[in-house]
């Protein structure tokens, strides 16, 4: 009997010792433990600083028997008086060594900008992360198979992380330096690797809701099939849904080995790149003149003006914004073919390409139509060149809850100039891509076409997790607006003397109907010799005491760039594909098959097919 | 409300030994999570040494009829409660107690076995079956079902060790500190000679510090810590002589006759911490005898002189060290700093900087950061020999190299260190699941950031809270004196101790610049463990003597005893 007693007490015992620190996570005992230790400590000192108290009021040994006035004056008095000033010195010393303790623990990491820029230099940040591992990354699939980011046990290092795509993904997951890419702000905010005792205690629970697994819009095989189209050149591609805003691939190229950025050696060879840039993410922070494919944007600002019936005439002599400014011609030298040069509509003019048609539009709409239409689809519209060269990182058009992902995916702003300070001759430049509108980034292209796409004529905020609901960023089109400009686009594969109808050829062939616009840019860069040093040339200036001087300026080179923009398919699209490569030549000879490639794999991996509802 | 009563400190003391018991439990058990074991019979030491302390109360009372203060001596023990937690956290982790390769090692398997019960714990089975691990839904880790890594426990080791042996001198000292000092015969004797006590330790001193290396003796030894005592008493001895006749001034000034060999017996104890270069101390002990001379010395003037002088001096050493971003904010600044820049040793300017602005690394080019600076590139190009030219193409290169080499080596320690109580917020990550084995030296001179980093904010406060107590009493003790010099003895032991645990944490938060001394009581040492101790005993034999006083006085003002009585008993 009093055996049972003895068994169902312990039992007892045993369960509240469970209940109290808890059998699923391990730490919680020394948690547990170190707060209890902490308290009873800080109840015993307590109690020392009370008995002190009356140590503190009682009166000195002297003091007790004479009159004050006496007392006051006597040797023991004034230094039992200094004594006491001592103590209260040292008192202030101690709290103000402390204050920092606290300055370190609380304030330091909010405030203070040298230490959080160090903080990639905590020791146990990385221990942390190594230890208490990362979720996987997944793709749109969800499957483990595919996981952009995983593990694996390689032989006695334990577990290491695993890139299966590896360079193909490189700018998206980004390094543990440097800028921070989806590795570092995917896992960071959620759950912190190195919780608190009274966390450890009170919040975390580890079976329940601790994988921190994240699904992303990425398509993994999309994208290295992406990547093994741009080997070898230097440029970027993007895309995305325009229905919802997902983006499906996302490439940079040149890009690196993941692990190679790891050590240290890597890490700074990288950096030092300054020819290649192999770091830089060059489809969100690299402006490239848009060309051409900005007539897309040219030709919404037309449709929300109403002004999609005008039709301009076009002349040999090219197109004359204003007096005495260079004329715009097309890029023949006269007119655009086949037409010549007779009166075109906006969809003739788009599917030639023409210049003047665009130019001239550009003029008619305005600086403030041209302005608006801008900020509905992202691009900061400027009032002087000036605010529109200054860099400028956007990352509200991210469609993300966690604010350090969209710091870490946040764009280079896309610029343009529309204010007073625009003349007519800036304006028609920036209606077809060149002058001040040469300050897109890849991204921003994808951007503008697929408002195009978007059935509800809807720029859709673009997005990586796939769980969150799609944005909408702005109503840029009204839906039979978006259709029509969608028809417009797909002249340029399908029309007459359409630009990317060469290119598109096995897509149409293949039973899918495509819209797009090719773009070939100009572009002015610093020239760089083979040992990757930045060439200079002599020039002359007049320097700060007035005389001639000669410096060394970087010797400048012109590029073009091969660009093509495309939606597909046309009739609900669901790839909405910005293709720019450096060097390229004409966009129809080299960004427009990569694009093309991109829509018949995609249309492989079942990615064109609409699954019914509006996803 | 509690009364100082042996046998309430008895009851406390017992509490903070199983506490002590409790906290080495949580140790062993972090451990187990990490995949390592602790010494059980190490663990046992330290609770039996919280132990021997803990029932000193009612031996003191026994044996010596002690009736002083028992606060400051409960406090001191609170401290080395949680000093011996922390080393026993630290000294169990095979990280920390190893070295090279199989410090890698040890890391890598603390790293594996965590990494294992994560993925135990957390994983489903489709994600096991990934790694080739048993596809088992989650479930928790049975810490017990492990395989066991025990310590192999080797009695005599763990009894023959320091961290035996000096703890148990300490107690010795302490116990004999306060026998001794009871003696009034004894402190007339230290009293009438404390100038040849003054030059006999300082001979000593010179001697030891000709044959010490950067600061150490005999490996990792720093025999000069008791060397506090003598100086203390010398300087209490002929500042308590002196003091009356400070005060009388011709037109302001005292006389050289009194002067001079304040000022002598002042500096002699720089001398061999000058050699030394133990500037820590130097700064202890400038805090001790400002503290001294200030309560002292009656005449406001003198004081003023005194410690402005001190003020002076310090606040001219740190414009010379201010960086220079800080320096240009402020008009005039740079043309008074720019000789004293010149002026000050290489090592102060290091620590000055690291201090002020140790997040900034100094530039390639700094005097006392160049050689570091190059050895550590030299090491980057031999590992790739590519660097040089890519250096050239890309000036910023060597901007991150820098940091990196700044981080890696003089700042490594106090970043890491201010990292550690970052991460350790109000309540700290708890006792052994922090990283506290990544600080270099953090038994001893870090010790503080360790405890900031697994007992948080509160820990450290109750760490500063001891520390304001043993104060507290220690004034308490020297205002209840009776005569000038064991006031300045009590102020000065109090002093002492305040000032070294203020400069060890202020280095560690940043308030003070960092020097290499321990934290009293805390700190894992021999010297200063033993040195601390025994500062204790005096401090508790004055307070005794007070107690003594105090009845006397109680006596003859009631008539118990006459003053005949007390004559006979002298």
């Amino acid at each position: 009997m009093i055996l049972t007693d003895i068994e169902s007490f312990v039992a007892i015992a045993m369960i509240t010792f469970e209940d109290i620190f808890g059998g699923q996570v391990l730490e919680r005992i020394p948690a547990a433990l170190s707060i209890l230790y902490l308290i009873a400590i800080g109840v015993v000192i307590f109690f020392l600083i009370s008995s002190l108290r009356g140590a503190f009021a009682r009166p000195d040994p002297l003091e007790e028997d004479l009159p004050t006035g006496v007392a006051s004056r006597i040797t023991q008095a004034v230094t039992n008086r200094s004594l006491r000033i001592w103590r209260v010195v040292f008192f202030v010393l101690a709290f103000t060594v402390f204050g920092l303790h606290v300055y370190w623990t609380l304030i330091a990491a909010d405030t203070n900008e040298q230490f959080q820029n160090l903080t990639y230099k905590d020791s146990r940040q990385r221990r942390a992360n190594v230890a208490s591992l990362r979720g996987w990354m997944l793709d749109r699939t969800g499957t483990l198979e595919n996981a952009l980011a995983s593990y694996e046990i390689e032989g006695n290092r334990g577990l290491t992380r695993k890139y299966r795509f590896d360079s193909a993904f490189s700018h998206l997951l980004g390094t543990e330096r440097g800028s921070a890419g989806l590795e570092r702000v995917l896992y960071g905010g959620s759950i912190d690797p190195m919780p608190s005792a009274v966390e450890v205690l009170t919040t975390i629970r580890r079976q329940e809701d601790y994988s921190q697994d994240v699904r992303t819009t990425l398509h993994g095989e999309l994208q290295r099939f992406v990547a093994e189209k741009m080997a070898g050149k230097k440029g970027a591609v993007v895309v995305m849904d325009p229905q919802t805003g997902d983006v499906l691939a996302m490439y940079s190229g040149p890009s690196y080995k993941l692990s190679e950025a790891r050590t240290q050696d890597g890490y700074l060879e990288l950096e030092a790149d300054r020819r290649n840039k192999p770091l830089l993410n060059r489809a969100t922070r690299e402006y490239y003149v848009p060309g051409s494919t900005f007539k897309a944007f040219t030709m919404i600002a037309a449709f929300r003006a109403n002004k999609q019936g005008a039709i301009f005439p076009s002349s040999a002599g090219g197109y004359l914004a204003a007096r005495g400014a260079r004329p715009i011609r097309d890029s023949n030298g006269g007119c655009a073919a086949p037409y010549g040069c007779a009166p075109l509509d906006l969809s003739q003019a788009f599917a030639v390409s023409s210049n003047q048609y665009f130019a001239r539009m550009a003029v008619e709409l305005g600086g403030e139509r041209l302005g608006k239409t801008a900020e509905l689809l992202g691009i900061g519209a400027y009032d002087t060149p000036a605010e529109a060269l200054r860099s400028n990182l956007f990352s509200d058009i991210w469609n993300s809850d966690n604010d350090r992902l969209r710091g870490a995916l946040a764009v280079e702003r896309s610029a343009m100039v529309t204010g007073k300070s625009a003349s007519r001759y800036d304006l028609a430049l920036q209606g077809i891509g060149q002058g001040y509108a040469g300050q897109m980034t890849p991204l921003q292209m994808a951007l503008i076409i697929s408002a195009i796409g978007n059935m509800d004529g809807r720029l859709m905020k673009p997005k990586i997790e796939y769980g969150i609901e799609p944005r909408v960023f702005s109503d840029v089109l009204a839906p039979f607006q978006a259709a029509r400009a969608r028809e417009i686009m797909a002249l340029v594969t399908e029309g007459a003397g359409g630009t990317g109808g060469r290119a598109f050829g096995a897509v149409r062939s293949a039973g899918i109907r495509t819209g797009g616009k090719t773009g070939t840019a100009e572009k002015d860069v610093v020239a760089f010799d083979s040992s990757g040093r930045m060439q200079t040339v002599k020039k002359r200036r007049r320097g700060a005491n007035g005389k001639w001087e000669t410096y060394d300026a970087p010797r400048m080179v012109r590029r073009v760039d091969s660009w093509y923009v495309s939606l597909a398919p046309i009739e609900r699209p669901r790839l909405a594909i910005a293709v720019v490569v450096e060097s390229g030549g004409y966009g129809s000879v080299t960004a427009g098959p990569i694009a093309a490639d991109i829509v018949l794999k995609a249309r492989d991996l079942g990615l064109l097919r609409n699954n019914g509802g509006r996803r | 409300m509690m009364k100082s009563r042996a046998s309430s400190h008895l009851l406390i003391l017992l509490a903070v030994t199983a506490l002590t018991a409790l906290a080495h439990y949580a140790v062993h058990y972090g451990a187990l999570i990490r995949g390592y074991e602790t010494s059980w019979m190490s663990g046992a030491r330290n609770v039996g040494l919280i132990a021997i302390l803990a029932l000193l109360p009612p031996i003191f009372s026994f044996l010596f009829k002690f009736r002083g203060n028992w606060s400051i001596y409960t406090a001191c023990v609170i401290l080395f409660s949680i000093g011996l937690t922390a080393q026993y956290r630290l000294f169990s982790d095979p990280e920390y107690a190893l070295r090279g390769p199989e410090r890698a090692q040890a890391r890598l398997d603390k790293t594996k076995t965590m990494q294992l019960h994560y993925v135990r714990q957390v994983y489903d089975a489709d994600k096991k079956a990934m790694l080739g691990l048993p596809p088992t839904p989650p479930s928790p880790v049975d810490i017990s079902q492990e395989i066991r890594r025990p310590v192999v426990e080797d009695a005599d080791a763990v009894l023959k060790s320091g961290r035996t042996v000096a703890p148990l001198i300490a107690i010795v000292g302490l116990i004999l500190a306060f026998a001794l000092m009871r003696y009034e015969r004894l402190l007339e004797l230290v009293r009438n000679n404390g100038f040849l006590i003054v030059l006999f330790t300082v001979g000593l001193l010179i001697l030891a510090a000709v044959f010490s290396t950067a600061g150490k003796f005999l490996g990792e030894m720093t025999p000069w810590e008791p060397s506090k005592i003598p100086f203390l008493i010398g300087f209490a001895a002929v500042l308590a002589a002196l003091y009356r006749n400070l005060a009388r001034t011709y037109w302001g000034l005292p006389s050289g006759r009194d002067v001079v060999p304040l000022v002598f017996m002042a500096v002699l104890p720089f001398l061999p911490f000058f050699l030394l270069k133990d500037f820590g101390q130097m700064m202890v002990f400038s805090g001790v005898y400002i503290t001294l001379f200030a309560i002292a010395v009656r005449r406001f003037a003198q004081r003023f002189v005194l410690i402005g002088g001190v003020v002076l001096i310090f606040s001219i050493l740190v414009v010379g060290a201010l960086p220079v971003n800080v320096q240009e904010k402020i008009p005039l600044l740079p043309t008074v700093a720019k000789p004293v820049k010149e002026i000050l040793p290489d090592r102060i300017q290091q620590r000055f900087h690291l201090w002020l602005d140790g997040f900034n690394p100094p530039s390639p080019e700094t005097t006392w950061w160049k050689k570091d600076y190059d050895r550590y590139y030299a090491e980057l190009v031999r590992r790739n020999p590519k660097l040089p030219a890519l250096v050239e193409a890309n000036p910023s290169l060597k901007k991150s190299i820098n940091v990196d080499a700044w981080f890696d080596n003089l700042a490594f320690q106090p970043a890491q260190a201010t990292f550690g109580l970052n991460a350790g917020g109000i309540t700290g990550r708890g006792i052994g699941l922090g990283y506290v084995e990544g600080i270099p030296v953090a038994d001893s001179d870090y010790i503080y950031a360790a405890i900031g980093e697994e007992l948080g904010l509160v820990g450290g406060l109750l760490v500063t809270l001891s520390l304001l107590v043993l104060v507290a009493g220690g004034v308490r003790i020297a205002i209840d004196a009776r005569d000038m010099f064991s006031k300045l003895c009590a102020a000065g032991l109090t002093a002492f101790l305040g000032f070294q645990a203020l400069v060890n944490i202020g280095g560690i938060t940043r308030a003070l610049p960092m020097t290499g001394i321990t934290l009293p009581f805390v700190s894992h040492g021999g010297f200063s463990l033993i040195t601390s101790f025994v500062m204790l005993g005096m401090l508790m034999a004055l307070s005794h003597r007070n107690w003594v006083d105090r009845q006397l006085a109680a006596d003859l003002r009631e008539g118990r005893i006459f003053t005949e009585d007390m004559e006979e008993k002298e």
